[in-house]
C-alpha cells in the first residue's frame, strides 16, 4: 500500500505492506534514532512523538501514522560545528543529558529525550515526580534514572532562562569527617540539591593535582548517542542483506529423529535453511573467555539433540523477517522426547538421565557429564573443622537465589558479510570481540586472520554479551548464501535462548565465639548451569572466591582463616546460565549477608561492629588467592587497600543509621504511601494510598561486600596512542565500552599523561583489525587493566614528545620536561606547544611518527569494597515491601570520572533492586519459560524508584598508576541482602529465598 | 499477518468492513500490530470521532477510541479509576492504547477493567443492531461487534487498592469498590485469571454504624472470589486473605 508520512516536518511517500509497523518504515527512511527494544512496547526504546505525544513506533502500524506529525530525535539538535557550516547545536535537553552524565549505553537516550520534550513543551517548570512520570514509558537498564531526571530538570531550567544555572555534578569532600544523622546530606549547594542527590566523592590527597583524571568529564561518545546517530550493530544498511531466524526447540529434552526442510526452502524469498546435517560438527563453548576456556566444551552450532525449550533446531535466512518466520513454520521436525531434568536437585540422582552424552564432549577440570556435573569445586582454606570445633556457637542456614536476566535494552544483534578480500566481517554487539574472532574460527572452519570483528556501540550487556551467543548463526548463513545477514534476537528469544544468572541453592555454616569472632565459615552450593556449561566453573567459583573472602575472622583466626567452599555445578534442561554483572558474587552475598545479620542478632551484637570485627584488613592475603584461580594455578595476593570502615561511616551518616536502627518510634512512623497522578490540566497531585499507617513498619538494613578487579595473571589489555599534526591523539583500545564509559575514563588517563584536555583524545574501540588485543569487558577489569595499558602507551608517546621538545627548546635533559595545557614545559619555563612538536616531527626535522603502545596484565586483583544500606516499608497485612532508599558507600580506589562511576553505582543498585524484589525466571513442568516478555518480567521504571545515594570513599591502590580499582560489578552485590535485612528489621521475619515477594513476607508473618 | 488496512470515515462504512471474515477493529494497535500467523484485515477506527469524553447527567460516556492516557488526564475521570489506569500500562502504551481495545484484550491483571467492572460500566456495541451490554456480561465471551463507547456512573464513590511486587508492577491482587448513594455496592477483584471478577453487587448501608452486611460482607465477598485463584504469581490462600484486607481498606477509604 502507498502512504504518506510526515516525519520531522517532511512528507515522505512510502510503499509499505499493511502489516509493517511504523518502526520498520521509519528506520527504512534512515531515522536510526528509533531503536528496537521489544515487540510489546514495554521498553519504549522505539519512542517517537506522534502529534507531540510519546508512543511506541513498534506497536503501531505505519498506516496508522498517516495524517499525523511524527517527530524523531533527528529533529532536535545536531553538532554545532560542521566545518564551514554552523548549526544551532544540540537541543538544551540533549546538552543537559550530555553534561549531566545521563547517557550510559545511549540506546534508550533518544527515547528518554523525546518523552521529556513532550513534558517540557507543556510544562516548563516540572517537579521531579512529573519528570519521572514523563519518562516512565522508557525503560533504562544502565542509569537507575537519577541522572536522566537531573538532566531534564536542568534542561527545564535552561529553557526557562533561569541563568545562571549553577551546577556542580559532584559533592566533593576533601577530608571533612562525615556528619552523623539524617540531616547530614541536606547541604544544598545548588538549585537541584533539594530534589536530587549528587554523588559524593571523598577525595584521596594524591589525586588533587590532576587536571583530567578525577574530573566529571563528558563522555566521549555522548554527542553522537544523544543525536541517535547510527552507532549500534543494527544501524547499518547492506545491499541484499538477509534476515536470519532460528527455529527453537519446543521440548526440554529430545533427540531430533528427522528434519524435512523442503517446504521451507521452497518458500519464495527463502535463501537458506540449515540444520545440524549441513554444518561441520565442531564442539565448543560459547563462554567468551581467554584461551583455554576454563570450562567443558559441550556445545555445537546445531546438534541432533535439543537440551532445553528454546535450544536451536534450524537456521533460516530470508529476504524479510516475515518470510523467515513463515519458513520456520514450514520446517517439519520429528522429535523423540526424552525425560527432562528441571530441578537442579534432581541432576545428580543415580537414575537421572544424562543430558550430555555426545562423544565429542571435552571435560575441563572435574566436569563429569555422566553425572550431569559441569563443574565441581572443593576448597578448604585453613582447617574449617578445627575452627568449628573451637566455636561457641554454630549457625546454619539454607538460602536460594533465582535465575534472572540481564535485560540489556538492545538485544543481541549481529551483522555478517564477506568483504572484498573474502574475509568474514562480523559486526556484533559483544563485550568480547577478540574472543568472538578466536572462538568462531574453528566453528566456521576459517583461520582467525580471515575474520574481522567490529564492535560498534553496545546497548548494554551486563555480562549477557560476554558470550558468543548468536554470531555463529549469521556467519553460517552468510557462508551458505554469500550474502550479508542480520540476526537480531526478539525479546522472547532473550528470555528463552540467551544467558542468565545462575540460580543457586546455598547452605551456610558459621562458627562464632561468644565475643563475635568467626572461627570458621562454610558455604556449600548447588549451582544450575542449565543445558550448557558456559561459565559454569568460573561463575560459581567466584561465588565463594569473593563472598566467602570478606569475613576472615579476628585475632588468631585472622592470621589463618578457616574457610570451606564446596560447589557442584549441574546441568539441567533449562536455558543455560552464563555471565551476568557480578559473576556469581551476588549469589554469594545473599546468603552470607543474610547469615551474618542473623548471627549478629542471635548473639545480640551490633550487626555492623560484628561484620567489621571479622572483615579482612589491608595487608592481609586474599584468603582464596592461596587456594583457587579459576581452574588455574593459585598465586597468593595481598590486599593493599580496604576502605570498608570509611564506607560504613559515610553510609551510616547518609542514611541516618544511628537515629533509626533500634529506634522503635522511627520503625512505627510510616506515613501513608502517596500515589501520584499527572494531569495535563491539573499538574501532579497526590492521592492517599489506602494503606493505613498502622499496617506499615519501617526497617533499615546493611550489607558489606567486596568484589574483584580483573583476573590476575590472565586478563590482558592493549592500547596504542598516535600523535596527529595538530597535537591531538588517536587512542585505539581493544577494550569494549558497553555503555559503562570505559572509553572516556581510559581517554582521561591518557589525556592526563599527555597534558591535553580530553577533547584532544580521539578514542576508538574496538575492531580486531585495527585495535590492539583486549580480552574484553568483564570481571570489572577495563579501567584497571585496559586503563593501565593505555597509560603505558601514553607514557611511551609522552617520552618521545619530551625528547623532541627538549631538542626544540635547546634543553639537554628531556626527563624534566612536563606536559600540561597542550604544552611541553621546561623547568626554565620555556615551552613549546604539542601542535608545534607534531608539525616538527611529522614534516620538518628528523621526521618520525610519535606513537606509543602498551599492554598490561596484573599480578593482582585488588578488591573494591562497599557498605550497602537499605530502608524499607513493609505492609504487615499484605506483605508488600517498598524500598524507600538505597545508599551505597564504595571504595573503588581513585575515581577517574565521578559522573560515569556514580552512574555505574546507581544503575547497578537499580538492577540489584530488581534482583531483591521482583526479577525471577521460572519454568513450568515441561520446561517452558513463564517469563517471556517485560510485562511478566518486570524491571524498575523511572516512576517507582527509591531514592538513590552514592558515596565514593577513595583509596589509592598502589598497583595501578592512577590508583584505581573496579566499580562496575560491586553495586550488584549488597542490595538484596540489605533489603532482606531491612525487612527483618521492620517486621522480624527472615526471607531466605530471593526475591523478597509479598506472599513470602505474608507467609512468614503468618507463620505459614 | 495483516493483509489489508482500512481507515473508514463513517461508522456504517466501518461496520460494513467489519462484517467481512477475519476482519477486526483496530484501536491503538498496541496488540494487533504485533506479528501473527493468521491472515487478518484491520479496520482503523481513528477517523470515526469516537475519541470524546462526554458527561451526560450522572453518567460519563467514554468514546471507544479514547486513549487510556486521555481518560487519565480527564478531570471527569474518577480518581480511583485514574489510579487503576496508571497501573494498566506505561505512559507510551497509555498514549496509544484505547479504552475499548484494552477491554477486548484484557486478562485478569487488568486494573483498568477491574475498576470499570466495579463501576458497572456499560458498553455500547454496534452490530447489525446496536445494543447496550454490561461489562460483566461482556467479559466472559467477548462477542464480536464494535464497541463504540463505555458509560460509567458519576454519582458513585469508588476506591481502588492493589498489591504488587513493586509500585508499578502488575497486581497480584487488586480490588475496586464502588458505592452508589442508594447503598448499592459493587466489588471487583483482579490480578488473576482471564478477566477481573465481580465479587459482590448488593446493598450496603453506607451510613456510619448502619445496618446491613457492611465491612464483613465485603471482605467475605472478596475472599470468596479468590477461592481457587492459584497461579504462578500467588496462592489462592494469599489472594483470599489480601483481597479481604484490600476490600476493607477500600471501604474505609469510602467512609473517610
Amino acid at each position: 500500500m502507498n502512504i504518506t508520512l510526515s516525519v520531522n516536518g517532511t512528507e515522505h511517500a512510502i510503499e509499505c505492506a499493511p502489516s509493517e509497523t511504523l518502526f520498520t518504515v521509519i528506520r527504512r527512511l534512515g531515522f536510526y534514532g528509533v531503536k528496537f527494544g521489544d515487540e510489546q512496547g514495554w521498553t519504549g526504546a522505539d519512542t517517537v512523538l506522534l502529534d507531540g505525544k510519546p508512543v511506541n513506533a513498534g506497536s503501531m502500524l505505519a498506516a496508522q501514522a498517516e495524517g499525523h506529525n511524527i517527530v524523531t530525535i533527528e529533529a532536535l539538535g545536531e553538532h554545532p560545528d560542521q566545518g564551514w557550516k554552523k548549526t544551532e547545536g544540540l537541543h538544551p535537553l540533549q546538552r543537559a543529558f550530555v553534561e549531566s552524565g545521563a547517557i550510559q549505553c545511549g540506546y534508550c537516550t533518544p527515547a528518554q529525550i523525546l518523552a521529556a520534550k513532550t513534558l517540557l513543551d507543556k510544562n516548563p517548570n516540572p517537579s521531579e515526580d512529573e519528570v519521572r512520570e514523563a519518562i516512565s514509558g522508557v525503560l533504562c537498564r544502565c542509569t537507575g534514572y537519577l541522572k536522566p531526571v537531573q538532566a531534564v530538570l536542568r534542561a527545564a531550567a535552561i529553557l526557562r532562562g533561569d541563568e545562571p544555572v549553577s551546577w556542580d555534578a559532584v559533592n566533593w569532600d576533601f577530608g571533612k569527617p562525615p556528619e552523623v544523622g539524617p540531616e547530614a546530606n541536606e547541604s544544598p549547594s545548588d538549585q537541584f540539591a533539594s530534589l536530587l542527590t549528587k554523588p559524593k566523592v571523598v577525595v584521596t590527597p594524591q589525586t588533587q593535582a590532576w587536571q583530567v583524571v578525577g574530573k566529571p568529564e563528558k563522555k566521549v561518545d555522548a554527542v553522537k548517542l544523544v543525536q541517535g546517530k547510527p552507532a549500534f550493530a543494527a544501524d547499518i544498511e547492506k545491499r541484499g542483506m538477509l534476515v536470519a531466524k532460528v527455529l527453537h526447540s519446543p521440548h526440554a529434552h529430545a533427540r531430533i529423529k528427522s528434519i524435512d526442510t523442503s517446504k521451507a526452502k521452497a518458500l519464495p524469498g527463502v535463501a537458506a535453511v540449515l540444520t545440524w546435517q549441513d554444518l561441520p560438527r565442531v564442539v565448543w563453548s560459547t563462554a567468551g573467555q581467554s584461551d583455554p576456556i576454563p570450562g567443558p566444551l559441550d556445545t555445537f552450532s546445531l546438534d541432533n539433540k535439543v537440551r532445553f525449550v528454546g535450544d536451536r533446531v534450524a537456521f533460516v535466512a530470508a529476504e524479510t523477517a516475515e518470510i523467515a518466520e513463515k519458513a520456520l513454520t514450514l520446517i517439519e521436525v520429528e522429535y523423540e522426547p526424552l525425560p527432562a531434568i528441571l530441578d537442579s536437585a534432581d541432576a545428580m540422582k543415580p537414575d537421572a538421565i544424562r543430558i550430555h552424552d555426545e562423544p565429542e564432549y571435552v571435560n575441563f577440570a572435574d566436569s563429569d557429564p555422566a553425572r550431569n556435573v559441569a563443574a565441581k569445586i572443593r576448597i578448604d582454606i585453613g582447617n574449617p573443622d578445627k575452627g568449628f570445633a573451637e566455636a561457641d556457637h554454630i549457625f546454619e542456614g539454607e538460602y536460594s537465589v533465582p535465575k534472572v536476566q540481564q535485560v540489556s535494552i538492545e538485544p543481541h544483534v549481529c551483522v555478517t558479510y564477506w568483504d572484498e578480500d573474502d574475509r568474514l566481517v562480523i559486526r556484533t554487539s559483544t563485550q568480547v570481540p577478540f574472543h568472538v574472532r578466536r572462538m568462531l574460527a574453528p566453528v566456521l572452519n576459517l583461520p582467525v586472520k580471515r575474520i574481522r570483528v567490529i564492535k560498534p556501540r553496545i546497548g548494554g550487556g551486563f555480562g549477557g554479551k560476554q558470550e558468543v551467543l548468536m554470531e555463529d548463526v549469521a556467519a553460517h548463513l552468510t557462508i551458505a548464501t554469500k550474502r550479508p545477514v542480520i540476526y537480531e534476537y526478539t525479546r522472547e528469544e532473550e528470555f528463552i535462548a540467551a544467558r542468565s544468572r545462575h540460580p543457586m541453592k546455598i547452605w551456610m555454616k558459621t562458627g562464632v565465639k561468644k565475643d563475635g569472632t568467626i572461627t570458621a565459615n562454610e558455604m556449600r552450593v548447588l549451582s544450575d548451569t542449565g543445558a550448557y556449561g558456559c561459565h559454569a566453573l568460573t561463575v560459581t567459583g567466584n561465588t565463594g572466591h569473593k563472598a566467602m573472602a570478606l569475613y576472615v575472622g579476628d585475632g588468631e583466626y585472622r592470621k589463618q582463616p578457616n574457610i570451606r567452599f564446596y560447589a557442584d555445578v549441574v546441568y539441567t534442561n533449562t536455558p543455560p546460565a552464563g555471565a551476568f554483572r557480578g559473576y556469581g558474587v551476588p549469589q554469594g552475598y545473599w546468603p552470607v549477608e543474610r547469615h551474618m545479620e542473623k548471627i549478629a542478632r542471635a548473639l545480640n551484637l551490633d550487626p555492623i561492629e560484628f561484620r567489621l570485627k571479622n572483615a579482612i584488613h589491608p595487608g592481609e592475603y586474599h584468603p582464596f588467592s592461596t587456594a583457587w584461580n579459576e581452574g588455574r594455578e593459585p598465586r597468593p595476593e595481598i590486599i593493599h587497600t580496604v576502605g570498608l570502615e570509611q564506607c560504613v561511616a559515610q553510609g551510616k551518616a547518609a542514611i541516618g543509621w544511628d537515629s533509626k536502627y533500634g529506634n522503635e518510634e522511627w520503625h512505627r512512623n510510616v506515613p501513608s504511601t502517596k500515589f501520584q497522578v499527572t494531569s495535563e490540566k491539573h499538574g501532579t497531585w497526590n492521592m492517599e494510598h489506602g494503606t493505613p499507617s498502622s499496617a506499615k513498619r519501617k526497617g533499615i538494613g546493611v550489607a558489606l561486600v567486596m568484589q574483584g578487579t580483573a583476573i590476575p595473571y590472565l586478563d590482558m589489555g592493549g592500547a596504542s596512542v598516535k600523535m596527529n599534526d595538530d597535537g591531538s591523539f588517536n587512542l585505539l583500545v581493544g577494550a569494549t565500552d558497553l555503555g559503562t564509559g570505559s572509553d572516556t575514563v581510559i581517554a582521561q588517563m591518557v589525556a592526563e599523561v599527555l597534558g591535553v584536555p580530553l577533547e584532544d583524545i580521539i578514542t576508538y574501540s574496538s575492531d580486531t583489525d585495527f585495535t590492539p588485543f583486549d580480552k574484553g569487558a568483564y570481571a570489572s577489569s577495563t579501567t584497571y587493566i585496559s586503563g593501565a595499558a593505555a597509560v603505558r602507551a601514553a607514557e611511551m608517546a609522552a617520552e618521545r614528545i619530551k625528547v623532541r621538545a627538549a631538542k626544540m627548546l635547546g634543553e639537554v635533559e628531556y626527563s624534566n620536561i612536563r606536559l600540561s595545557n597542550r604544552q611541553a614545559i621546561a623547568p626554565s619555563g620555556k615551552s613549546v606547544s604539542l601542535a608545534e612538536i607534531a608539525l616538527d616531527t611529522l614534516h620538518k626535522n628528523e621526521q618520525e611518527q610519535i606513537m606509543g603502545i602498551g599492554s598490561y596484565v596484573s599480578p593482582s586483583s585488588p578488591p573494591p569494597f562497599a557498605a550497602q544500606f537499605a530502608e524499607v516499608s513493609v505492609d504487615v497485612e499484605t506483605g508488600a515491601v517498598t524500598v524507600d532508599k538505597l545508599v551505597m558507600a564504595v571504595d573503588s580506589g581513585v575515581i577517574v570520572n565521578p559522573l560515569t562511576a556514580s552512574g555505574q553505582i546507581e544503575g547497578g543498585m537499580t538492577q540489584a533492586l530488581g534482583y531483591a524484589v521482583c526479577e525471577e525466571m521460572r519454568y513450568d513442568d515441561k520446561g517452558n519459560a513463564i517469563e517471556r516478555d517485560l510485562d511478566r518480567y518486570h524491571i524498575f521504571r523511572a516512576d517507582e524508584m527509591p531514592e538513590l545515594e552514592t558515596i565514593f570513599v577513595e583509596t589509592f591502590e598502589p598497583s595501578h598508576p592512577f590508583g584505581v580499582k573496579a566499580v562496575a560489578e560491586i553495586p550488584m552485590d549488597g542490595v538484596a541482602p540489605a533489603v532482606g535485612n531491612a525487612v527483618l528489621d521492620a517486621v522480624g521475619v527472615n526471607i531466605d529465598d530471593n526475591p523478597i515477594t509479598p506472599e513470602k513476607i505474608w507467609r512468614a508473618l503468618k507463620g505459614k | 499477518m495483516i493483509t489489508a488496512y482500512h481507515r473508514p470515515q463513517t461508522l456504517d462504512e466501518a461496520l460494513t468492513l467489519l462484517a467481512r471474515p477475519n476482519t477486526f477493529p483496530l484501536g491503538g494497535g498496541t496488540l494487533l500490530s504485533h506479528p501473527s500467523a493468521d491472515s487478518v484485515q484491520v479496520v482503523d477506527l481513528q477517523a470515526l470521532g469516537l475519541n470524546q469524553i462526554k458527561k451526560s447527567g450522572n453518567s460519563l460516556e467514554i468514546g471507544a477510541t479514547v486513549t487510556l492516557q486521555q481518560l487519565l488526564e480527564s478531570e471527569l475521570c474518577p480518581d480511583a479509576l485514574k489510579r487503576a489506569i496508571k497501573l494498566e500500562a506505561p505512559l507510551n502504551i497509555r498514549n496509544a492504547a484505547t479504552v475499548a481495545g484494552t477491554i477486548v484484550a484484557c486478562d485478569g491483571r487488568s486494573t483498568f477493567v477491574c475498576g470499570l467492572l466495579a463501576l458497572d460500566a456499560k458498553l455500547a456495541i454496534a452490530n447489525r443492531k446496536s445494543e447496550i451490554v454490561n461489562l460483566g456480561d461482556y467479559l466472559p465471551l467477548r462477542p464480536r461487534g464494535l464497541i463504540t463507547s463505555i458509560t460509567i456512573p458519576m454519582n458513585v464513590k469508588s476506591a481502588f487498592e492493589y498489591v504488587a511486587r513493586t509500585p508499578a508492577d502488575k497486581p497480584i491482587v487488586c480490588v475496586a469498590l464502588a458505592q452508589w448513594p442508594s447503598g448499592r455496592t459493587r466489588l471487583a477483584v483482579g490480578g488473576y485469571g482471564k478477566a477481573p471478577m465481580l465479587a459482590m453487587d448488593g446493598d450496603v448501608d453506607p451510613s456510619p454504624g448502619g445496618r446491613g452486611i457492611q465491612g464483613e460482607g465485603v471482605e467475605a465477598a472478596a475472599r470468596n472470589a479468590f477461592h481457587e485463584a492459584k497461579d504462578e504469581w500467588a496462592s489462592a490462600e494469599y489472594r483470599q486473605d489480601v483481597a479481604a484486607t484490600l476490600a476493607k481498606r477500600c471501604l474505609d477509604n469510602l467512609k473517610a
